[in-house]
């Protein structure tokens, strides 16, 4: 723009500028208006009442959550979080890590591999949870059990026995999650500049030292992305174990969530499930947040 | 900068408070215009495809008899849906769902009250069927529609070649069921079948649906009515330890083989093992007859009366009932639905045709099962309905208790080296919370 221009035109300009963008914003703000955020606004009031749409739901304050928090099944249900969302997030990003080191290139034969590779994370969970079972099952026709038993091996209760059903489930889940990890890990590698390779093979440096010095640190910007997402992911686990095991046996693998499921839907407490949702998400949130500040922090150093 | 960010709030307040009239004006305007036509029903049934198109037939029966359009929707996760509809206080018109979800329903206040004598044709129903949708106030809240009872589903041919005959004791389904396991019935040579079939996860309660055919069957009940519309917990009686005990050490905890492999984490959906042809014995509802005619063979297997336990032979009755969502203003419509629904014509419709029937055992007494199925099968089912059955009490919210009955016994059958009465016991106590939550303990 030229120095004759006027004054009130200049300032008319920046309104107009900043009207239009939340125009074009309008539509997704509108959908995420209608089906995220008031949602979540009603699920956050509903955890204060004692929900009976017909009756008239009674204001109960935070009775819904005094009742979740002491409830020992909900307790227990903790822990099966925390070990499968943990296992499940660290298992999937250290796969998808191998995964996109391995896959890894330009060649067409890459190319077919890295898309079959990607297919369970497109996959209906519904449908991998029903091909797990079959691997899983628990005699030597079963696909696992029948490789067991080729060596002399089993057969193994997979889910069956309560203390290995958690774990049988947290090997569905890195099976599932490993490989998108392995697409933003692999965007990340495609960013490395080669000639930091080539630098470290003149220095002669050991396979270890190239990772740790060279593809890790070129790599932070993917694995905080990565590490984000395990974040808001993991603990809110839930599709996962109700396909495979729906909570059972004898409730090892019953995680927050599916715990959350039967209170609403079986039980008919609406209200209890709406506070247990709640805690779940403010948890969720302050891991996100924290996970965020580590990584800024690091970022910045 | 600084300048540039102020002007954007202003802005961007504006942008949110339209979004936030024109979301108000749409949820104001798009009613459900369909659900307002006096002359339309929305009706709703927890139905796969398959039964659904039973459904359609005798819908379209009655839309043509009366002129009433159908609005038809056959609903899988039907709690869950409903659960959501609630929450907008916009209830289908007519619900045809479990006899056991009545006192839940109820206890929510998503059900009108209903006047037998105000549905005709209601006097061909008889009174102990009428009896079994009495809620906790005394009035009743559902027309019954089709009933149930539980029935031993085994295999004949397996039978004749192992020298066995039909089991009438547990005893006997034992040996039975230790036999199918070990003695290669299908002849391949391979160790590859089981005794029964049993869908044991504690989800949707099944461990406790399927298992209450053997409490009854030991003497001992879930929770026992205590006088003055009051219940007291009853897993912790003698009969039940006994029973619970017995279940477990023979049927989970004892030789491998007698139930099929994950029995403790299958549902029905996925216990296949009886339609696959790899497990010789099944407890079911009768509903799987048409399934098991198509997929194993109307000639391999009949349908017996369940072996008898000490107390006796009754097995788990249930079935589906006619409900009326509250509010919906459409009362004379509904009674002309239900009217059809019990008719003769109706209940015939519904038992017969190429797609599984919805009606099993009619509630019409002047309807045989076995005559209008034209299967003489269906006679052992109705003779267990008539004589040796019991239903989940009506009128409490039994879902809870369902539910926590079905945890325990996935668990105490789970864990093998658990203390069963002591586990009971801890069954016991979490009842007396939920019927105390209810208002029904003394």
């Amino acid at each position: 723009m030229t120095a004759t221009v006027t004054t009130p035109v200049a300032r008319r300009l920046p309104r107009k500028k900043t009207v239009v963008p939340w125009l074009f914003l309008a539509p997704g703000l509108l959908l995420a208006l209608v089906f995220k955020f008031w949602p979540m606004a009603k699920g956050i009031w509903l955890s204060f009442f004692d929900v009976r749409p017909f009756l008239g739901d009674q204001w109960i304050g935070l009775d819904n959550y005094t009742r979740v928090l002491t409830d020992h099944r909900f307790q227990d249900a903790i822990g099966h979080t925390l070990v499968l969302g943990l296992g499940q997030s660290l298992g999937a990003i250290l796969l998808g890590f191998v995964l996109a080191l391995l896959l890894e290139g330009q060649a067409r034969s890459l190319k077919i591999i890295r898309t079959a590779v990607f297919l369970p994370a497109v996959t209906a969970t519904a449908v991998v949870g029903e091909l797990w079972r079959l691997m899983y099952y628990p005699t030597s026709d079963g696909l696992l059990n029948s490789g067991l038993h080729l060596l002399g091996l089993g057969p193994v209760q997979f889910l069956d026995n309560p203390n290995l059903a958690l774990y049988s489930t947290m090997a569905m889940g890195i099976w599932i999650w490993a490989p998108y990890n392995m697409v933003i890990i692999l965007a990340g590698l495609a960013g490395v500049d080669r000639s930091l390779y080539e630098a470290a093979a003149m220095d002669g440096v050991s396979l270890w030292q190239r990772l740790r010095y060279v593809t890790l640190p070129a790599i932070r910007p993917a694995l905080g992305i990565v590490l984000t997402l395990a974040a808001i992911r993991g603990l809110r686990v839930f599709t996962e174990v109700y396909v495979l095991t729906g909570g059972g046996p004898a409730g090892s693998t019953e995680v927050w969530m599916t715990r959350a499921y039967t209170l609403g839907f079986t039980r008919n407490d609406i209200g209890g499930a709406s506070a247990a949702s709640v805690v779940l998400l403010c948890v969720t949130l302050l891991l996100t947040v924290t996970v965020n500040y580590f990584r800024k922090r690091g970022d910045a150093r | 900068m600084r300048d540039h960010r102020r002007s954007r709030r202003p802005a961007a307040l504006l942008v949110a408070t339209a979004l936030a009239f024109g979301t108000v004006a749409c949820g104001a305007g798009s009613g459900s215009a369909g659900s307002d036509d006096p002359n339309t029903l929305e009706v709703w049934t927890r139905s796969n495809p398959d039964p659904a198109a039973t459904y359609e037939r005798v819908f379209a029966a009655f839309t043509g008899k009366t002129g009433i359009k159908i609005d038809y929707q056959p609903v899988i996760n039907f709690d869950q849906q409903l659960q959501s509809r609630a929450s907008t206080k916009d209830l289908p018109d007519v619900m045809i769902n479990d006899t056991a979800l009545m006192g839940s329903y109820q206890s929510q206040g998503l059900l009108k009250p209903i006047d037998p004598a105000s549905i005709r044709g209601g006097d061909e129903i008889t009174e102990k069927t009428w009896a079994s949708t009495v809620g906790i106030d005394g009035k009743h809240y559902g027309i019954p529609y089709s009933r149930q009872a539980q029935t031993l589903m085994i295999r004949k041919d397996w039978l004749g070649k192992l020298g066995f005959k039909a089991p009438t004791t547990w005893q006997e389904m034992l040996s039975v069921a230790k036999a199918f396991a070990t003695k290669d019935p299908d002849g391949d040579g391979k160790a590859d079948t089981y005794g029964m079939v049993v869908p044991g996860s504690a989800q949707n309660g099944y461990a406790a649906w399927w298992g209450a055919s053997f409490l009854w069957q030991g003497g001992a009940e879930i929770i026992a009515p205590d006088g003055n519309d009051t219940y007291r917990p009853a897993m912790a009686s003698t009969a039940a330890v006994h029973t619970v005990t017995w279940m477990k050490d023979n049927l989970f905890c004892g030789d491998n083989g007698v139930t099929q492999p994950g029995a403790l984490t299958a549902v029905t959906s996925t216990a296949t093992n009886f339609q696959d042809g790899n497990a010789g014995m099944y407890l079911t509802g009768p509903y799987n007859i048409a399934t098991f005619d198509q997929t194993l063979g109307k000639d391999k297997y009949e349908v017996i009366p369940a072996p008898a336990g000490p107390a006796g032979g009754d097995v788990l009755a249930d079935g589906e009932n006619i409900y009326f969502g509250a509010r919906t203003g459409k009362t004379a419509q509904e009674r002309a639905l239900a009217a059809f629904l019990i008719s003769p014509e109706g209940q015939r419709l519904a038992m017969t045709g190429e797609n599984q029937p919805v009606v099993r055992i009619p509630v019409n007494s002047t309807l045989n099962a076995a005559k209008v199925h034209g299967d003489a099968r269906w006679s052992v089912v109705q003779r267990a309905y008539e004589d040796a059955s019991e239903q989940f009490p009506n009128a409490p919210d039994f879902a809870p208790i369902k539910q926590d009955t079905a945890d325990a016994l996935n668990a105490i059958f789970t864990y093998c080296g658990g203390d069963v009465r002591s586990q009971l016991k801890e069954l016991d106590e979490t009842l007396a919370g939920d019927l105390k939550d209810q208002d029904l303990l003394k």
